[in-house]
Protein backbone atom coordinates (compact mmCIF):
# COMPACT_ATOMS: atom_id res chain seq x y z
CA UNK A 1 0.00 0.00 0.00
CA UNK A 2 1.36 3.02 -0.73
CA UNK A 3 1.44 5.97 1.95
CA UNK A 4 0.78 9.04 0.55
CA UNK A 5 -1.18 12.14 2.03
CA UNK A 6 -4.34 11.51 0.86
CA UNK A 7 -4.39 8.19 1.93
CA UNK A 8 -2.73 8.95 5.55
CA UNK A 9 -5.24 11.48 5.82
CA UNK A 10 -8.64 8.92 5.26
CA UNK A 11 -6.86 6.52 7.40
CA UNK A 12 -6.20 9.24 9.96
CA UNK A 13 -10.18 10.10 9.76
CA UNK A 14 -11.33 6.58 10.12
CA UNK A 15 -8.83 6.42 13.12
CA UNK A 16 -10.18 9.36 15.34
CA UNK A 17 -13.91 7.25 14.64
CA UNK A 18 -11.89 4.54 16.32
CA UNK A 19 -11.82 2.48 13.30
CA UNK A 20 -8.64 0.06 14.61
CA UNK A 21 -7.37 -1.78 11.33
CA UNK A 22 -7.40 1.68 9.50
CA UNK A 23 -5.24 3.09 12.66
CA UNK A 24 -2.74 0.12 12.47
CA UNK A 25 -2.26 0.60 8.56
CA UNK A 26 -1.81 4.18 9.36
CA UNK A 27 0.53 3.28 12.25
CA UNK A 28 2.76 1.06 9.71
CA UNK A 29 2.80 4.44 7.21
CA UNK A 30 3.73 6.60 10.16
CA UNK A 31 6.40 4.41 11.58
CA UNK A 32 7.81 4.12 7.43
CA UNK A 33 7.97 7.82 7.28
CA UNK A 34 9.05 9.01 10.02
CA UNK A 35 11.87 6.31 10.23
CA UNK A 36 12.84 8.08 6.63
CA UNK A 37 12.22 11.34 8.73
CA UNK A 38 14.71 10.83 11.56
CA UNK A 39 17.38 9.16 9.09
CA UNK A 40 18.31 12.60 7.81
CA UNK A 41 18.55 14.20 11.07
CA UNK A 42 19.59 12.08 13.81
CA UNK A 43 22.35 9.55 14.72
CA UNK A 44 21.08 5.53 13.58
CA UNK A 45 21.25 4.37 16.70
CA UNK A 46 18.53 6.95 18.20
CA UNK A 47 15.96 6.93 15.66
CA UNK A 48 13.84 3.59 16.31
CA UNK A 49 13.54 5.33 19.88
CA UNK A 50 12.64 8.69 18.30
CA UNK A 51 9.95 6.86 16.11
CA UNK A 52 7.84 5.13 19.24
CA UNK A 53 8.13 8.12 21.41
CA UNK A 54 6.47 9.97 18.63
CA UNK A 55 3.86 7.53 17.76
CA UNK A 56 2.85 7.53 21.43
CA UNK A 57 2.77 11.07 21.50
CA UNK A 58 0.95 11.12 18.14
CA UNK A 59 -1.68 8.39 19.86
CA UNK A 60 -1.92 10.38 22.89
CA UNK A 61 -2.39 13.79 20.54
CA UNK A 62 -5.14 12.17 17.69
CA UNK A 63 -7.19 14.74 18.52
CA UNK A 64 -5.27 17.30 17.72
CA UNK A 65 -5.50 16.31 13.71
CA UNK A 66 -7.97 18.64 12.16
CA UNK A 67 -9.24 16.88 9.28
CA UNK A 68 -9.60 19.96 7.01
CA UNK A 69 -5.90 20.73 7.24
CA UNK A 70 -2.96 18.00 5.42
CA UNK A 71 -1.63 15.30 7.65
CA UNK A 72 2.04 14.69 7.50
CA UNK A 73 2.81 18.35 8.81
CA UNK A 74 0.82 17.43 11.79
CA UNK A 75 2.82 14.14 12.13
CA UNK A 76 6.27 16.28 10.93
CA UNK A 77 5.23 18.79 13.74
CA UNK A 78 4.84 16.21 16.26
CA UNK A 79 8.16 14.60 15.26
CA UNK A 80 9.75 17.92 15.11
CA UNK A 81 8.82 18.25 19.11
CA UNK A 82 10.12 14.79 20.07
CA UNK A 83 13.38 15.55 18.33
CA UNK A 84 13.82 18.71 20.07
CA UNK A 85 12.77 17.04 23.37
CA UNK A 86 15.53 13.98 22.46
CA UNK A 87 18.18 17.33 22.30
CA UNK A 88 17.22 18.84 25.08
CA UNK A 89 17.45 15.50 27.27
CA UNK A 90 20.90 15.08 25.98
CA UNK A 91 21.99 18.87 26.38
CA UNK A 92 20.86 18.00 30.48
CA UNK A 93 22.37 14.57 30.53
CA UNK A 94 24.80 14.28 33.12
CA UNK A 95 26.97 11.76 31.70
CA UNK A 96 27.70 13.02 28.19
CA UNK A 97 28.46 10.67 26.11
CA UNK A 98 29.21 7.68 27.99
CA UNK A 99 25.82 6.13 26.31
CA UNK A 100 26.49 7.20 23.03
CA UNK A 101 27.80 4.31 20.23
CA UNK A 102 30.36 5.05 18.27
CA UNK A 103 28.43 5.42 14.71
CA UNK A 104 30.26 3.60 11.59
CA UNK A 105 30.24 4.95 7.97
CA UNK A 106 28.21 3.07 6.43
CA UNK A 107 25.65 5.20 4.18
CA UNK A 108 23.02 5.42 7.25
CA UNK A 109 25.15 7.83 9.04
CA UNK A 110 26.65 9.87 6.31
CA UNK A 111 22.78 10.32 5.49
CA UNK A 112 21.77 11.28 8.96
CA UNK A 113 24.86 13.82 8.96
CA UNK A 114 24.06 15.21 5.96
CA UNK A 115 20.74 17.31 7.06
CA UNK A 116 21.66 17.66 10.18
CA UNK A 117 25.42 19.63 8.68
CA UNK A 118 23.37 22.40 7.62
CA UNK A 119 22.25 23.28 11.10
CA UNK A 120 25.76 22.73 12.90
CA UNK A 121 27.20 25.25 10.24
CA UNK A 122 24.80 27.43 12.37
CA UNK A 123 26.52 27.05 15.28
CA UNK A 124 29.89 28.56 16.42
CA UNK A 125 32.60 26.35 15.41
CA UNK A 126 33.57 24.96 18.48
CA UNK A 127 30.51 23.87 19.58
CA UNK A 128 29.86 22.53 16.14
CA UNK A 129 33.31 20.78 16.90
CA UNK A 130 31.94 18.81 20.12
CA UNK A 131 28.18 17.97 19.20
CA UNK A 132 29.70 16.27 16.01
CA UNK A 133 32.26 14.00 17.84
CA UNK A 134 30.79 13.37 20.93
CA UNK A 135 27.35 12.97 19.90
CA UNK A 136 26.83 11.99 16.29
CA UNK A 137 30.89 9.84 16.19
CA UNK A 138 30.77 8.79 19.16
CA UNK A 139 33.84 9.82 20.74
CA UNK A 140 34.00 10.13 24.81
CA UNK A 141 34.55 13.45 26.59
CA UNK A 142 38.76 12.92 27.02
CA UNK A 143 38.73 12.07 23.48
CA UNK A 144 36.86 15.06 21.88
CA UNK A 145 38.87 16.74 24.01
CA UNK A 146 42.34 15.78 22.40
CA UNK A 147 40.97 15.78 19.04
CA UNK A 148 39.60 18.59 19.34
CA UNK A 149 42.04 20.63 21.94
CA UNK A 150 39.34 21.72 23.94
CA UNK A 151 39.69 20.80 27.73
CA UNK A 152 36.82 18.19 29.19
CA UNK A 153 34.94 20.99 31.13
CA UNK A 154 34.86 23.22 27.68
CA UNK A 155 33.85 20.26 25.86
CA UNK A 156 31.04 19.69 27.99
CA UNK A 157 30.11 23.40 27.90
CA UNK A 158 29.97 23.58 24.37
CA UNK A 159 28.22 20.76 24.20
CA UNK A 160 25.29 22.31 26.58
CA UNK A 161 25.50 25.26 24.81
CA UNK A 162 25.34 24.20 21.45
CA UNK A 163 22.82 21.43 22.50
CA UNK A 164 20.23 24.34 23.46
CA UNK A 165 21.12 26.44 20.28
CA UNK A 166 20.25 23.66 17.97
CA UNK A 167 16.43 22.81 19.74
CA UNK A 168 15.82 26.60 19.38
CA UNK A 169 17.21 26.54 15.81
CA UNK A 170 14.86 23.84 14.89
CA UNK A 171 11.97 25.27 16.84
CA UNK A 172 11.68 28.06 14.72
CA UNK A 173 12.34 26.47 11.43
CA UNK B 1 14.93 -6.31 18.51
CA UNK B 2 14.19 -3.15 18.32
CA UNK B 3 11.89 -3.61 15.30
CA UNK B 4 10.00 -6.10 17.06
CA UNK B 5 9.05 -3.35 19.58
CA UNK B 6 7.87 -1.14 17.64
CA UNK B 7 5.79 -4.30 16.13
CA UNK B 8 4.78 -4.82 19.28
CA UNK B 9 3.90 -1.01 20.18
CA UNK B 10 1.91 -0.58 17.00
CA UNK B 11 -0.35 -3.43 18.15
CA UNK B 12 -0.88 -2.18 21.58
CA UNK B 13 -1.39 1.55 20.58
CA UNK B 14 -4.24 -0.14 17.92
CA UNK B 15 -5.65 -2.11 20.52
CA UNK B 16 -5.70 1.16 22.92
CA UNK B 17 -7.97 3.10 20.29
CA UNK B 18 -10.90 4.67 21.56
CA UNK B 19 -13.10 7.09 19.13
CA UNK B 20 -11.95 10.78 19.68
CA UNK B 21 -13.42 14.04 19.23
CA UNK B 22 -11.45 16.44 16.92
CA UNK B 23 -10.50 19.68 19.20
CA UNK B 24 -12.05 22.51 17.14
CA UNK B 25 -10.57 26.38 17.79
CA UNK B 26 -14.36 27.63 17.72
CA UNK B 27 -15.09 25.63 20.68
CA UNK B 28 -12.07 26.88 22.81
CA UNK B 29 -12.99 30.29 21.32
CA UNK B 30 -16.24 29.98 23.27
CA UNK B 31 -13.90 28.97 26.41
CA UNK B 32 -11.88 32.23 26.16
CA UNK B 33 -15.37 34.37 25.60
CA UNK B 34 -16.99 32.77 28.66
CA UNK B 35 -13.77 33.93 30.26
CA UNK B 36 -13.66 37.52 29.32
CA UNK B 37 -17.16 37.97 29.54
CA UNK B 38 -16.96 36.57 32.86
CA UNK B 39 -14.10 38.63 34.10
CA UNK B 40 -15.91 41.78 32.80
CA UNK B 41 -19.08 40.52 34.60
CA UNK B 42 -17.16 39.98 37.80
CA UNK B 43 -15.34 43.36 37.86
CA UNK B 44 -18.21 45.56 37.10
CA UNK B 45 -20.56 43.97 39.58
CA UNK B 46 -18.06 44.14 42.03
CA UNK B 47 -16.50 47.73 41.26
CA UNK B 48 -18.78 49.09 39.05
CA UNK B 49 -18.71 50.61 35.63
CA UNK B 50 -17.24 53.86 34.27
CA UNK B 51 -20.25 56.24 34.60
CA UNK B 52 -20.03 57.65 31.35
CA UNK B 53 -19.48 54.74 29.50
CA UNK B 54 -23.29 53.76 29.58
CA UNK B 55 -24.25 57.45 28.68
CA UNK B 56 -21.78 58.78 25.84
CA UNK B 57 -19.25 55.88 25.79
CA UNK B 58 -15.50 56.34 26.11
CA UNK B 59 -13.73 59.55 24.79
CA UNK B 60 -11.59 59.15 21.77
CA UNK B 61 -8.52 58.40 23.19
CA UNK B 62 -9.24 55.82 25.78
CA UNK B 63 -11.68 54.39 23.19
CA UNK B 64 -8.38 54.14 20.55
CA UNK B 65 -6.64 52.58 23.98
CA UNK B 66 -9.42 49.86 24.45
CA UNK B 67 -9.81 48.74 20.83
CA UNK B 68 -5.61 48.38 20.32
CA UNK B 69 -5.50 46.60 23.62
CA UNK B 70 -8.24 44.62 22.25
CA UNK B 71 -6.76 43.62 19.08
CA UNK B 72 -3.59 42.59 21.02
CA UNK B 73 -5.95 40.09 22.66
CA UNK B 74 -8.17 38.65 20.22
CA UNK B 75 -4.67 38.55 17.88
CA UNK B 76 -2.76 36.81 21.13
CA UNK B 77 -5.92 33.96 21.87
CA UNK B 78 -6.18 32.96 18.36
CA UNK B 79 -2.58 32.36 18.12
CA UNK B 80 -3.01 30.51 21.33
CA UNK B 81 -5.76 28.53 20.13
CA UNK B 82 -4.28 27.78 16.84
CA UNK B 83 -0.71 26.86 18.37
CA UNK B 84 -2.99 23.52 19.99
CA UNK B 85 -3.59 22.47 16.83
CA UNK B 86 0.55 21.89 15.76
CA UNK B 87 1.33 21.90 12.03
CA UNK B 88 4.73 22.35 9.95
CA UNK B 89 4.42 25.67 8.46
CA UNK B 90 1.55 27.07 10.49
CA UNK B 91 2.27 30.66 10.90
CA UNK B 92 0.84 31.50 14.42
CA UNK B 93 2.81 34.56 14.46
CA UNK B 94 -0.54 36.78 14.44
CA UNK B 95 -0.25 38.26 17.74
CA UNK B 96 3.40 39.79 17.22
CA UNK B 97 1.87 42.59 14.91
CA UNK B 98 -1.06 43.67 17.31
CA UNK B 99 1.72 43.72 19.80
CA UNK B 100 3.56 46.31 17.82
CA UNK B 101 0.53 48.42 17.17
CA UNK B 102 -0.06 48.11 20.86
CA UNK B 103 3.49 49.55 21.12
CA UNK B 104 2.32 53.17 20.10
CA UNK B 105 0.11 53.51 23.33
CA UNK B 106 3.87 54.12 25.82
CA UNK B 107 5.75 55.58 22.88
CA UNK B 108 2.40 58.43 22.85
CA UNK B 109 2.88 58.01 26.96
CA UNK B 110 6.57 58.77 26.64
CA UNK B 111 6.08 61.72 24.13
CA UNK B 112 3.74 63.10 26.56
CA UNK B 113 6.41 62.94 29.56
CA UNK B 114 8.97 64.43 27.11
CA UNK B 115 6.57 67.37 26.51
CA UNK B 116 5.57 68.24 29.82
CA UNK B 117 7.33 65.49 32.39
CA UNK B 118 5.93 66.63 35.78
CA UNK B 119 2.45 66.80 34.65
CA UNK B 120 2.62 63.51 33.00
CA UNK B 121 3.95 62.41 36.97
CA UNK B 122 0.62 63.46 37.99
CA UNK B 123 -1.38 62.44 35.46
CA UNK B 124 0.74 58.96 36.18
CA UNK B 125 -0.09 58.68 40.46
CA UNK B 126 -3.63 60.02 39.69
CA UNK B 127 -6.67 57.25 39.21
CA UNK B 128 -5.56 54.65 42.02
CA UNK B 129 -2.76 53.14 39.29
CA UNK B 130 -1.86 50.19 41.39
CA UNK B 131 -5.49 49.23 41.77
CA UNK B 132 -5.80 48.66 38.00
CA UNK B 133 -2.65 47.15 37.45
CA UNK B 134 -4.31 44.57 40.03
CA UNK B 135 -7.52 44.18 38.77
CA UNK B 136 -6.09 44.21 35.14
CA UNK B 137 -4.29 40.89 36.20
CA UNK B 138 -7.67 39.44 38.27
CA UNK B 139 -9.68 40.43 35.36
CA UNK B 140 -7.61 38.31 32.64
CA UNK B 141 -7.43 35.53 34.90
CA UNK B 142 -10.56 33.95 33.23
CA UNK B 143 -8.75 34.27 29.75
CA UNK B 144 -5.48 32.81 30.64
CA UNK B 145 -7.23 29.67 32.30
CA UNK B 146 -9.27 29.01 28.95
CA UNK B 147 -6.28 29.26 27.10
CA UNK B 148 -4.12 27.10 29.60
CA UNK B 149 -6.47 24.30 29.62
CA UNK B 150 -7.30 24.42 26.58
CA UNK B 151 -3.45 24.07 25.12
CA UNK B 152 -3.08 21.35 28.14
CA UNK B 153 -5.15 19.33 26.35
CA UNK B 154 -3.73 19.83 22.97
CA UNK B 155 -0.49 19.65 21.39
CA UNK B 156 1.19 23.20 21.91
CA UNK B 157 4.88 22.63 20.10
CA UNK B 158 6.75 25.43 21.89
CA UNK B 159 5.55 25.36 24.99
CA UNK B 160 7.31 28.69 25.86
CA UNK B 161 6.13 30.76 23.08
CA UNK B 162 2.76 29.46 24.26
CA UNK B 163 3.62 30.59 28.10
CA UNK B 164 4.37 34.06 26.49
CA UNK B 165 1.08 34.27 24.44
CA UNK B 166 -1.33 32.96 26.86
CA UNK B 167 -0.02 35.45 29.19
CA UNK B 168 -0.13 38.43 26.54
CA UNK B 169 -3.74 37.55 26.10
CA UNK B 170 -5.10 36.84 29.45
CA UNK B 171 -2.69 40.40 30.22
CA UNK B 172 -4.56 41.99 27.56
CA UNK B 173 -8.23 40.89 28.17
CA UNK B 174 -7.65 41.89 31.73
CA UNK B 175 -6.45 45.74 30.61
CA UNK B 176 -9.89 45.76 28.20
CA UNK B 177 -12.02 44.86 30.79
CA UNK B 178 -10.42 47.56 33.60
CA UNK B 179 -10.48 49.91 30.85
CA UNK B 180 -14.52 49.69 31.69
CA UNK B 181 -13.97 50.34 34.81
CA UNK B 182 -11.11 52.73 35.31
CA UNK B 183 -11.96 56.83 34.61
CA UNK B 184 -8.76 57.80 33.66
CA UNK B 185 -8.73 59.17 29.96
CA UNK B 186 -4.74 59.68 30.46
CA UNK B 187 -2.33 58.36 27.86
CA UNK B 188 -0.05 57.72 31.04
CA UNK B 189 -2.12 56.12 33.32
CA UNK B 190 -3.48 53.94 30.60
CA UNK B 191 0.30 52.82 29.03
CA UNK B 192 1.61 52.83 32.57
CA UNK B 193 -0.78 51.09 34.76
CA UNK B 194 -3.12 48.94 31.98
CA UNK B 195 -0.16 48.45 30.01
CA UNK B 196 1.76 46.67 32.95
CA UNK B 197 -0.89 44.34 33.22
CA UNK B 198 -0.13 42.94 29.92
CA UNK B 199 3.50 43.04 30.54
CA UNK B 200 3.61 41.07 34.17
CA UNK B 201 1.11 39.31 32.83
CA UNK B 202 3.35 37.93 30.05
CA UNK B 203 6.26 38.09 31.93
CA UNK B 204 4.09 35.49 34.50
CA UNK B 205 2.92 33.39 31.91
CA UNK B 206 6.70 32.75 30.13
CA UNK B 207 7.79 31.91 33.73
CA UNK B 208 5.00 29.57 35.12
CA UNK B 209 2.96 28.19 32.89
CA UNK B 210 5.76 25.94 29.93
CA UNK B 211 6.15 23.45 32.25
CA UNK B 212 2.89 22.54 32.57
CA UNK B 213 2.04 22.60 29.01
CA UNK B 214 4.88 19.99 27.77
CA UNK B 215 3.70 16.90 26.31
Amino acid sequence: MSFDEPSLARLMTASQRGDRAAYRTLLVGCRRWLERYFARRIAPHHIDDLVQETLVSMHRKLATWDSGRAFLPWLAAIARYRWIDMLRRQRDEAELGDNDAAVGAGDEAVHARLSIDHLLALLPPKQAQAITLVKIEGASIAEASQISGQSESLVKVNIHRGLKKLAELIESE
Amino acid sequence: MKDASIDNLIDDLAGDLTPVRPRRVARGSLWVAAGWVGGAAALIWIFGMREDLAVRGMPPLSMLAFWLTAATGLAATWSALRMGLPGVGRDYGGWRWAVGASLSLPLAALAACIADGHAAMEAARHGFGLRCLVQGLASGLGVGAALFFWLRASAPTSPTRAGWVIGIAAGAAGATIVALHCASDDVVHIALWHGSAVLFSAVAGRLILPRFLRW
